[in-house]
């Protein structure tokens, strides 16, 4: 019994006091609809909360991003300049003879990585042969996968774009300023890469910028002239990538798009929540983490803020509304980093907790009737 | 509520109807005019030509392809419309809403997306279920994954196979089986990178020629009732007619869909080696009504090209405009994304419109060619009125042409060809045929008993005009477009086929995902969990 109204008291705070759900949503709506431009933000959460979200913000005539749009944005400004190069982890599971690790971290970023693409095992589609593993720029230590002989480019954070870009050259065949040592061992890598069947790179967006993916996948590019190359991206924490294709089917656009002059416009710069916050120019925000409570990026907000996340999450100051985890307390649709596919996760812990599309449809339930819909 | 149309032309060829009479309909279903009886709301719609709801049966409008075109391609849908009213995201260029929005404004009530890959069937769905008013389905493509061409290698049963097709079916809720360059998307994977009918898919031993073939017939066998829709080998390629017309005589005499015949009907005569082939084409299809086609007519905008074909869009990437691309090597499958432009002036492009013209207007018998751009690839859907608006009209026809390069006209039969079509043939290649083709008892027509889907036109000098914009549209029975603007939001229905099969296949298949990926198998299926609950599906009957 103790335990039940702990919770029910979590579920919604003022400036860190409980108040009852009825109040929080009732007050939530008022702050989201008085204000000139306001935010929806953060989106952490599963495709439903994330087209209720949406929905919001066109109807408010606010703006919405991603908490992880940066990571998003990455790749997604090489495919719109340039074009890209992807396949599935799974394809590669099953295919692919190289596989060049780019960057640190990666095991970070995606926790199942190795158990996934299985490098330790022969490739079973296209012929069966063992895997021939590169990675570049790991940190000390890192370049280990159980069963597998790692081969290493090593590069520093600061150096990797540098290595990157002369091993595309010798991919190429094109001279580099570097020391013939250097070369020789870049020169053995893009032999490597330029043999391989079907190769595939594997790089995290967070963990590099678009000028480096935009140099992977050119060299991706040259080595389809000749062999089959392509890759797998690791995408964004907190639900990016299935944020990212709702924003696209429903507005045409990424996150960062704004609903100011009564249509979708997308400015990667002008709608950041983070500067739209610290500049002023949104007046309110309603801040969406509901896999982690991951807070929002901004300092000193000066404007009311409506958090929705998971109930240890409860913020000292503002609203705070608690919702379920999705797809740990509910069944939720989330773009699953291991099919890369849209995927519906079955709650393993149900919960009497919102989901996010509740808790936004709660709050625009109570909208006053003169809000434009 | 009893509703009746008086007045208008009723053009409803499957009830060989081309007059002047009343419509009624009342619960969602047009019924015959009731004795003695009051309707409760009438429309006067004379002047103006009623037929059923369009069925666009390939359009490229939901999934992981389409929206991968949306964020390749900011540029091309910047929204500047003024908003109008209690009407959310309507504003958004390009989007589900606006996809939904569109096709009623032209009449149409039921799209089908054509190309679904297995594994990406729950986004598909996503998007259809955010498309307001008409009804969809969707076409799951099969042909390049390992356990089918495992399976066809290793000689088993075709019950085997039809079972496997629907438990696919069942898994991804379509309507229907799609094979895009059977083979030759896997043979992409292994670096081959021209792959024609009768060359061999690496590591399996087997023809393109073979591989659909089998998939022809073991579609037959599960009874749905539409048939193989097929995505031929060398698309776009000079001198390409030729696979298409060995493709219609490798069909077996079986029913058999060809997409987007235009991409085919290329010969290599001319000082650039490319010309219309189209005549030829035609005659073939003529004589071989085991075959229907559908023409993707070409018009000329900018564009993006959609495809599974996955091989030919890498081949297609130096050509794109502008000069981007996404190649993705699917599960099992693939998906190329490649903008372009068509332009009048373009030799090339100018030979395409004028092969996609020819075959509507040589293909004798409207129930065997289908009316569509695939889209987006040759048109966007919103240029169908001024489509329309050509084949009604010999005389638009020739305006367009005296704009063309004057080598072209050399190339083509188009400036010859006289025949313009009717309502009666309109409605036949969009209504009528659409229904046969995938087997719909409930739409396509308006006799008693079909849905109220019903497109009202206001007869006009200027068809494009008339085509546009819709004097009424009812989905269901409900008035959902009134001059040519949506009124009132509805969501339709997602139709899907379920064919029998053994479940025996079930257990194969979970086995087979637990070896190759060690994942459950459950995790690529529809479920309904998955779906909104405004997410209704609507089965289509199998053969008996």
């Amino acid at each position: 019994m103790v335990e039940t109204s702990v919770e029910a008291m979590s579920n919604a705070t003022l400036d860190g006091k409980s108040i009852s759900s009825e109040d929080a949503y009732e007050q939530a709506a008022k702050i989201l609809q008085a204000a000139n431009f306001p935010l929806v933000a953060g989106l952490g959460a599963d495709v439903a909360g994330a087209q209720a979200a949406i929905l919001l913000a066109e109807r408010l005539r606010g703006a919405f991003d991603h908490l992880a749009s940066r990571d998003s944005l990455t790749d997604l400004e090489v495919v719109r300049s340039a074009g890209i190069f992807v396949t599935t982890p799974n394809e590669a599971r099953v295919r692919a003879d190289l596989a060049l690790l780019v960057g640190s971290g990666l095991t970070g970023y995606w926790p199942a990585i190795f158990e996934r693409l299985a490098l330790d095992k022969e490739t079973v589609h296209g012929g069966k042969t063992k895997r021939r593993v590169i990675w570049v720029g790991p940190k000390r230590g890192e370049a280990k996968i159980e069963g597998v002989e790692v081969e290493t480019i090593p590069a520093t954070e600061a150096e990797l774009p540098g290595v990157l870009a002369a091993l595309r050259a010798r991919v190429g065949g094109r001279p580099t300023a570097l020391s013939a040592a250097a070369t020789k061992k870049l020169d053995a890598a893009a032999e490597a890469l330029k043999s391989a069947r079907f190769g595939v790179a594997v790089w995290a967006a967070a963990g590099l910028d678009s000028l480096m993916v935009e140099m992977l996948q050119g060299m991706i590019t040259e080595l389809n002239g000749t062999t089959r190359f392509t890759g797998v991206p690791i995408g964004g924490r907190s639900g990016a990538t299935g944020v990212l294709q709702t924003s696209a089917w429903m507005t045409g656009f990424p996150p960062r798009t704004g609903f100011g002059r009564g249509y979708p416009e997308h400015d990667a710069w002008r709608f950041e929540a983070r500067r739209l916050v610290e500049s002023g120019e949104a007046d309110a925000a309603l801040w969406i983490s509901a896999y982690d409570g991951e807070p929002p990026p901004w300092e000193d907000a000066d404007i009311p803020v409506v958090t929705l996340g998971p109930p240890g999450a409860a913020t000292k100051r503002g609203l705070f509304i608690a919702v379920g985890k999705p797809g740990e307390n509910y069944d939720a649709v989330e773009f699953a980093q291991e099919t890369s596919s849209m995927v519906l996760r079955r709650a393993k812990a149900p919960a009497e907790l919102p989901t996010v599309a509740e808790a936004i449809a709660a709050i625009s339930a109570r909208f006053s009737e003169d809000l434009p819909c | 509520m009893l509703t009746r149309l008086y007045g208008g032309h009723i053009v409803d060829p499957v009830n060989g109807v081309d007059g002047v009479g009343d419509l009624y309909f009342e619960d969602g279903r047009i019924i015959a005019p009731p004795v003695g009886r009051t309707p409760d709301v009438e429309h006067d719609v004379f002047g103006h030509v009623v037929m059923a709801g369009a069925i666009d049966i390939h359009s490229h409008i939901a999934g992981g392809g389409v929206n991968t075109a949306r964020l390749l391609l900011p540029e091309a849908h910047r929204a500047h419309r003024p908003r109008p009213a209690n009407t959310p995201l309507s504003t958004a260029g390009w989007s589900t809403f606006e996809t939904g929005r569109l096709y009623a404004q032209m009449g149409y009530t039921t799209v089908i997306e054509p190309a679904v890959s297995p594994h990406h069937a729950l986004h598909a769905h996503l998007e259809l279920a955010d498309i307001p008013i008409i009804d969809k389905g969707l076409l799951t493509v099969l042909g390049n994954e390992d356990f089918l061409l495992s399976a066809f290698r290793d000689g088993e049963s075709q019950d085997s196979v039809v079972d496997y097709i629907g438990a696919t079916l069942e898994a991804t809720r379509a309507i229907g089986v799609k094979c895009v360059n059977a083979g030759g998307v896997d043979a992409f994977k292994q670096n081959i990178r021209h792959f024609s009918l009768d060359d061999e898919a690496p590591g399996y031993g087997l023809t393109s020629r073979q591989i659909f073939q089998k998939l022809q017939q073991a579609v037959v066998a599960t009874k749905i009732r539409h048939p193989l829709h097929l995505h031929m080998n060398n698309l776009g390629l000079p001198g390409n007619v030729e696979t298409a017309l060995a493709t219609i005589d490798a069909s077996q005499g079986l029913p058999l869909h060809l997409a987007h015949v235009q991409f085919y009907a290329y010969g290599t005569e001319g000082k650039n080696g490319f010309s219309s082939a189209a005549a030829q084409f035609a005659e073939k299809i003529n004589a071989n009504k085991n075959v229907t086609v559908d023409v993707g007519q070409v018009m000329f905008a900018d564009i993006v090209t959609i495809s599974s074909d996955v091989m030919k869009q890498f081949n297609s990437l130096p050509g794109g405009r502008p000069k981007k691309g996404v190649i993705f090597d699917g599960d099992s499958n693939g998906l190329g994304v490649v903008p372009y432009s068509y332009r009048v002036s373009d030799f090339f492009n100018a030979v395409q419109w004028a092969a996609g013209l020819e075959l509507f207007l040589l293909v004798d018998d409207p129930m065997q060619v289908f009316f569509t751009t695939d889209h987006p690839n040759g048109a966007p859907f919103t240029t169908y009125p001024e489509v329309l608006a050509l084949l009604m009209s010999a005389d638009k026809r020739a305006q367009y042409c005296a704009r063309l390069p004057d080598d072209v006209l050399e190339l083509t039969n188009l400036p010859a060809l006289k025949r313009e079509y009717s309502f009666y043939e309109i409605a036949t290649m969009t209504r009528a045929a659409p229904r046969k083709l995938y087997g719909f008892e409930d739409r396509g027509q308006l006799g008693a008993g079909a849905v109220a889907d019903i497109a009202v036109y206001e007869l006009q000098t200027d068809k494009a005009a008339m085509f546009r914009n819709a004097a009424y549209v009812f989905k269901d029975g409900n008035l959902v477009v009134r001059d040519g603007k949506v009124t009132h939001y509805t969501k339709g229905r997602t139709l899907r086929v379920r064919p029998e099969y053994d479940r025996a296949i079930d257990d194969r298949l979970d086995k087979y995902y637990d070896e190759l990926y060690g994942l459950p198998r459950a995790l690529f299926e529809v479920q309904d969990a998955a779906l909104p609950a405004t997410a209704v599906f609507a089965e289509v009957p199998c053969h008996s």
